[in-house]
Order: C-alpha cells, then structure tokens, then sequence
C-alpha cells in the first residue's frame, strides 16, 4: 500500500474536476484557486522549486476533493505537503501558533492552581475586550472552555471491574481537556462489554491541528511518538480506539500519506474508530445489545473525517438497534474543520459553509444532535445554539 | 451489520438511477460509491440512441424497450419533485456551447432548444470573467443551423472575477439566490416573446429556481447551452437525484471501494470494501454492479488482450485482433472496436460466460459496464444506463 504516500498520488489526476464540483470552499468564495489546480496541478511544480501559490491557505482540509476524486489522488494531503514548504519560509501568525498548539497551551495551563477556571475566564474577559481579534483569532467565537479536571486526571477514579480484555483509548485533546464526560461514556460502553479501558499518557495530540496549520516536523514527530505507542500496544495485542473521527483519520491514514513510512501503516491496524471497534465486536457474536431502549429521535451530522474512511456508519446502526431513530443532517461540511474556523480571515467563509447544516438543525424535529467529531459539535453549537453530543454518550445512556 | 435489500456499487448515472427506483419500491438500499460518479462531469442531458434495427448482442436487446420507457418516466417524475423539470422526445434540440445542435432524449427544460426555429431574434450572451463561453463564436456557427434569424451577441458583466477563472459552476453558485443583477442585465437587451436568449448553464446548482426568477422578469425564452465541466446542469441532476435518495433513506457511502465479492455459488452475499487500514463487508440480498467502463475503472486492462472486470472477476468480452481493437478515423462514420468491451448478461441482466452460462443469479450489470456495442458513437449510454438500472432494480 505504500503508493497511498501523497506525493505519488499526483500524477494519477486526470483533471476531470470531480473535487471542483464537491469543494466548499469554492462555493462559498471566488479566491480559492480549487482543489485540482493549487494541489495536483500546482503540486508538481511547487514541490520541485520555490513557487507560491498563496491561495492555499483557504484549503481547509476537509477532504471532500478526495472523497469526490475517482482516481485515489490525495489531493488535501498534496496541499498540507504544500502549505508545510511554504512555512519553512514564511513566518507563521501569533493565531496559527496558538491554535495549532492547543495541547500544550492546555498542558501550560493545569500547571496553574486553578488554571482551567481562570483560563475560562480569562477567554471570556479577553473575548470581550476584543483580545481575539488582536490576536487573529475569530471574535465571534467562544474559545472551547476547559474542564475542570482533564479526562486523563479523572480517569483513575472511574470504577472499572478489570478484564482480559483490554483497550487503550485514544483520548485526543478536545475529549482530554474539554469533553471528559465523552470519555466517561466510552468507558461505560466498552465496560458494558467486557472490556476493560486503558490509557496511556505518553501519547501526544494526533497531530492535525499541527498539520493544517504548517507546522510539519512538529507533526512529524508527534507521528513517530505515537505510532511507537500505537506498536506497543499492537505487540501486546491491545487495539487502540478512539471515538475523534480526526484523530483516527490522522493515525490510520494521514500519518502514511504525509510522512510514508511502512510503520505507520502497521500501526494504522492496531487503531479502531470507537463504533468501528464496536462494530466488529458485533460481527464476532461479541457485542452486548441487552439495552434499555433508547426512545429519541437523532440528528446525525456526519463529519467529513469519517466519512473518509469508508467504514459506513456504524454508530447509525447500532443506535437504531438500542431503539433510537436516527435520521442524517445530509447538509455538507459544516465548516470548521478543525482550528480553520477559528481563525479571524476564515471565519465568514466556515459560517458560510456551514449555512446549509445550521438551517436542518434549526428545524429542531429532534431530541439530539449527534456528530462524532468535537470541532464540528462546537460549530453546530455556534452556528445554532443547539449543543450536540457524541453518539457514544447516547449509547452509554442505553447500558 | 444490517443486511440490504440492495447494494449499488458505483454512483453515476446508472448507479444514482438503480438506487432510486429500487428505494421508491420500497427496498433498502445502500450506495457504495468510489469518486463522486460522472455526472458533475455530465451535459445532463440523455441520449437514448436508435432503437431500430439492433443487433442481438444489443444490450438494448437484452433490456427491453419498456423499460427504457418506464426509466425515462421515473426520471422526469422525480427530476420534477426536485424542481429539475426535464423534457422527453425522440430528437429535442441541444445547443452546445460552440453553437451546434446536438438532439437528445432527455432535456432539462432549461435546456430545450425546440422552439428556436420559431423564434424571430436570437441573443447570445456570455459573461464577462466567464471562460470557455464565446458569444461570438457560438453565433457565427449557429447561424448555419439558422440561416434566415437575426443574431445579437452581448456581453455582461456581472463583476464574478475573484482570485480565479469563473467557469459555469462557479457562476451558476454565485447567481443562485443572488439572481436579480442578471435580470436586470438581461432586462436591458429589451428582447420579445418572439425572441430567445441563449446563455450558458450558469442558472444555479439546484433545480430550475434562479431560471424561473429570471425567466418570470424576462419575455424572450431564456436557453441554457451545454458546457465543459464542471457542469451545471449534470450537477443539478446528481442533486436532484441525492434528494430523492436522502428522502428515501438510502445508505449512501462516499469513498468506498469495493475490492471483491462475498459469493457462495451462484450467490452473492455481499462485497467487500477495502480501506486504508482493512476489510470491511457489506452484506445484501441482491447486488447492482454500476461501476462503469474503461473510463471509470468498472473494466480495467493492465494486459493487451485481457480486459478484465475487478471486482467479481467476470468474463468480459473485447474484439480480439489489434485490427479489429481501434478505428484510426476518430470522425468517421464507424464505431471503435475497443468501445464495445465489456460485460454479456442474460435477460435478467446476470453476467454470462462464453456459453451463455449465468455466473451469479442475484447480481445485475447495469451501465456503462455492458458490452456489446460502441455507446459513444450510438449516443445511446445515456439510455442504457437508465434502462439497465430501471430493469436490474425491478427484478
């Protein structure tokens, strides 16, 4: 598989413009030079003298131009490659430093008695007195707020009836250090059946805030670091799961196509998305459906990373199973994708490209909104003032 | 895992078509789909091809034209509930986009250029920032398809130029709900009801709306002209399509691909989709291959002589002899040989063997997968590709 590595990728596009018919950022502005023209196109050149294509930096690498390509190019991938050689040259903003590093800003900030309640706070004043803004940083946003006590602080508390049968969670940052209770649901479910929940504190942010912000080698790193825990764990025979579709979508097949090494692609099969994994258990006789029923109506927003990686639906399927009725948003990208719309410069083309979802929400024929990943949840909570969970927190809820 | 009443593998014409007539009657569906199919890439209109004097390996043969008949209906039925009203004839005028009349089938309204001869005057307009759209060019070359009409070429500006080349798609998104400045141009030509207008295909991505909010203002018949991709009216089509399927609840899976089938026997249970990581099979009663030709890999051929079809390794059939294989007169009046590659079936539309055996009796070949008969140069895959998925859905 090793010719899944982006660089090889381009050669193979055709120009047909399948990913210009599906980008939305093209549609929603006419500045973006498009998919096929600043990634493959402008990829072969780029990569071979110095050749700026400053239109790049509207990508926002939700990978709908490789989903919609019927030839296998890599094309976001080509363009995260891209971004990553303009930055060697090319200082990067206060704002994209600060939202690429989310992990060690959280990580600076429980090093402080009461860190977390102030940071809230200071998010809030600093918000107010226009310091966002100032800073490059959308205005219009709340910054996620911090949790009193990190997943990983609070997980030794959780009860856990110990088992043969082990997983490691891959808690990636925003579960971590602002979602714990999506962390406590998963535990509740892979107890429920029969598994035991590990951790492992020598893993590192996944790497796809570093990533489309340009910061490469850092990303690089954070690569080789986690896949040697990922391989750890696999010698062991213990699979890692995580319930952030970005993250799963970085170790399974990001790491592969931006840095190429065979070993992560033998680490990507030691890693499960969480509905995935329990999919699977399904298909083995393994999984416990003893529920109590689950009577609410869902709205699913499927996020872009999982749709990617072509594992169908799995958490659709299993809550219907548990009684719910779950119906899908089917309204796009919702324009986040990940720290983009966070930034000053983007923020009117996310809230334009999320348009779309935020009209199906605002029809309110639901109990629940559910979306797998935490970026797309905070747009849908902004872009409406309905604040969606993770389908894992329903299914606990049916355990 | 759930098990489908129906897997649609491939999700172009055929693909997107044999997913909704199998959801409207009822059964589940789930799309499996690699590359976001051809009709972004597509006029949106359908050509059906002659239906007279076929051959007996004619997939047409083996379909049936009822079938063809009842497809074109079901298509303009739910084109209509889209908004995306679509016409159907045996020869409706197309203009194209350098002034030639191409005839088809299936036309989208917009699209319909019958009334033309009629007309006293023609407007031709492009768009200022617009590419691969010459309203000079067009003109000249149409007026040899109407000589005795008086043509009027104009040019707007309706200020779309941002850091890149517009073309119809990026027009037709930026005049979708912000229609009015285009009105108001056209407006200006003061053109009558006896007159047509002839644009590109910039009237939006979704059905027929900013046309009509257009057309109510203007008297002179506003016509759409087919275009290079990406293309309007095929996205409009695919859209219109999705909605039906997003309505009837069919499980729709992008970058999917299926590497092999789940068989026992002359059954199949399933297919297998194999990611960036591992396996995963989806399991269904009745599976619909609609991967397409050589164009989009349903065919593939790594070997001179050795055509192959991937996914369910199934016989397929090519010309043998180099000599035989292609046509050096690209324009001229005969077929290419290598065009008619690809699959035999039987009246069920199972595959076959050399002798006519069936290989899999719950798999239908619909599409551009079907051998037989140079659809390019008949003009009839359009055609197929509906009556194939119609009748493979209805089984």
């Amino acid at each position: 598989m090793s010719d899944t590595k982006a660089i090889f990728t381009g050669d193979r596009c055709l120009s047909c413009t399948s990913c210009m018919a599906n980008c939305p950022v093209m549609a929603a502005i006419k500045d973006y030079r498009g998919p096929k023209l600043v990634g493959p196109a402008h990829g072969r050149m780029h990569f071979s003298q110095e050749d700026v294509e400053e239109s790049l930096n509207y990508c926002s690498n939700c990978k709908s131009c490789d989903r919609a390509c019927p030839s296998g190019v890599a094309v976001s991938t080509l363009n995260m490659l891209q971004r990553a050689e303009y930055y060697k040259n090319h200082p990067h903003l206060r704002s994209e430093d600060m939202l690429a590093h989310g992990e060690r800003m959280a990580n600076l900030i429980r090093k402080i008695p009461f860190g977390a309640t102030f940071s809230n706070l200071g998010m809030s004043i600093g918000k107010a007195l226009g310091v966002f803004s100032a800073l490059g940083i959308a205005g219009e946003r709340n910054m996620p707020a911090y949790a009193a006590t990190p997943f990983k602080d609070a997980f030794s508390s959780i009860k856990q009836t110990s088992s043969a049968k082990k997983v490691v969670l891959f808690t990636g940052c925003f579960i971590n250090d602002n979602e714990p209770q999506v962390g406590n649901a998963f535990v509740k479910v892979m107890n429920a059946n029969g598994y035991e929940v590990l951790i492992d504190r020598r893993f590192k942010c996944c790497g796809s805030p570093l990533v489309v912000t340009g910061f490469l080698d850092e990303a690089h790193q954070h690569a080789d670091n986690n896949v040697a825990r990922i391989l750890d764990w696999k010698r062991q025979g213990i699979p890692v799961v995580t319930p952030c579709t970005s993250c799963s979508l970085m170790l399974k097949e990001e790491y592969h196509e931006l840095f190429g090494d065979d070993k992560f692609h033998e680490a990507a099969t030691n890693v499960y998305d969480a509905f995935e994994f329990l999919e699977m258990l399904q298909e083995h006789g393994e999984f416990n459906d003893n529920f109590k029923t689950l009577n609410q109506r869902l709205l699913y927003h499927v996020p872009c990373h999982l749709k990617s990686q072509a594992i169908g639906l799995p958490a659709q399927d299993i809550l219907e199973e548990a009684g719910a009725k779950v119906n899908l948003a089917d309204a796009g990208c919702c324009g986040i994708s990940g720290n983009y719309g966070f930034r000053k410069d983007k923020y009117e083309i996310s809230m334009k490209i999320g348009a779309k979802l935020f009209e199906r929400v605002k029809q309110h024929d639901f109990d629940k909104v559910i979306c797998d990943c935490g970026t797309c949840r905070m747009q849908i909570h902004h872009g409406t003032d309905i604040k969606p969970v993770h389908p894992i927190e329903i299914l606990a809820q049916a355990y | 895992m759930k098990i489908s009443d129906v897997i649609v593998v491939g999700g172009g014409l055929a693909g997107l078509m044999a997913a909704a007539v199998a959801a409207s009657r009822k059964q589940s569906v789930t799309v499996l789909t690699y590359g976001s199919g051809s009709l972004p890439l597509a006029s949106g209109t359908i050509d059906f091809g002659s239906l007279k004097n076929l051959p007996a390996h004619h997939p047409y043969k083996k379909i049936g034209v009822s079938n063809l008949n009842a497809a074109a209906k079901f298509l303009v039925d739910i084109t209509a509930q889209a908004n995306l009203p679509y016409v159907v004839g045996e020869k409706i005028p197309v203009v194209t986009a350098v002034g030639t009349l191409k005839y088809s089938a299936l036309v989208p309204e917009s699209m319909d250029a019958s009334q033309l001869a009629g007309k006293k005057k023609i407007f031709v307009v492009e768009l200022a920032g617009l590419k691969d759209f010459y309203a000079p060019m067009l003109a000249d070359n149409l007026k040899k398809f109407f000589p005795d009409k008086t043509f009027e070429t104009a040019k707007i500006d309706l200020h779309l130029l941002g850091g890149r080349d517009i073309t119809c798609m990026d027009a037709a998104q930026l005049i979708a709900d912000n229609e009015q400045p285009l009105a108001n141009e056209l407006k200006t030509l003061n053109a009558t009801a006896d007159d047509a207008i002839i644009l590109p295909p910039i009237f939006g991505v979704m059905g027929n709306f900013s046309r009509s909010t257009v057309q109510t203002q203007i008297k002179a018949q506003i016509i759409e002209t087919t275009c290079l991709p990406p293309s309007p009216p095929g996205i409009r089509l695919q859209r219109a399509f999705m909605k039906f399927l997003q309505s009837s609840g069919v499980k729709f899976f992008e970058n999917t691909k299926v590497v092999r089938g789940v068989v026992e026997g002359r059954k199949v249970t399933g297919v297998v989709v194999e990611n960036v990581v591992r396996e995963k099979i989806f399991r269904a009663k009745k599976i619909i291959l609609a991967t397409g030709g050589f164009y989009s890999s349903g065919i593939t051929m790594r070997d001179f002589d050795n055509p192959r079809e991937p996914i369910f390794d199934l016989p397929v059939f090519f010309p043998t002899g180099a000599e035989n294989w292609s046509n050096a007169q690209l324009f001229s009046d005969k077929p290419q040989g290598f065009a008619t590659t690809g699959i035999f079936t039987n009246e069920r539309l199972n595959p076959i063997d050399a002798d006519g055996n069936v290989l899999f009796d719950n798999l239908h070949v619909v599409g551009n997968n079907l051998g037989g008969v140079d659809k390019i140069f008949e003009r009839s895959a359009g055609g197929i590709a509906i009556a194939s998925a119609y009748k493979g859905a209805t089984l």
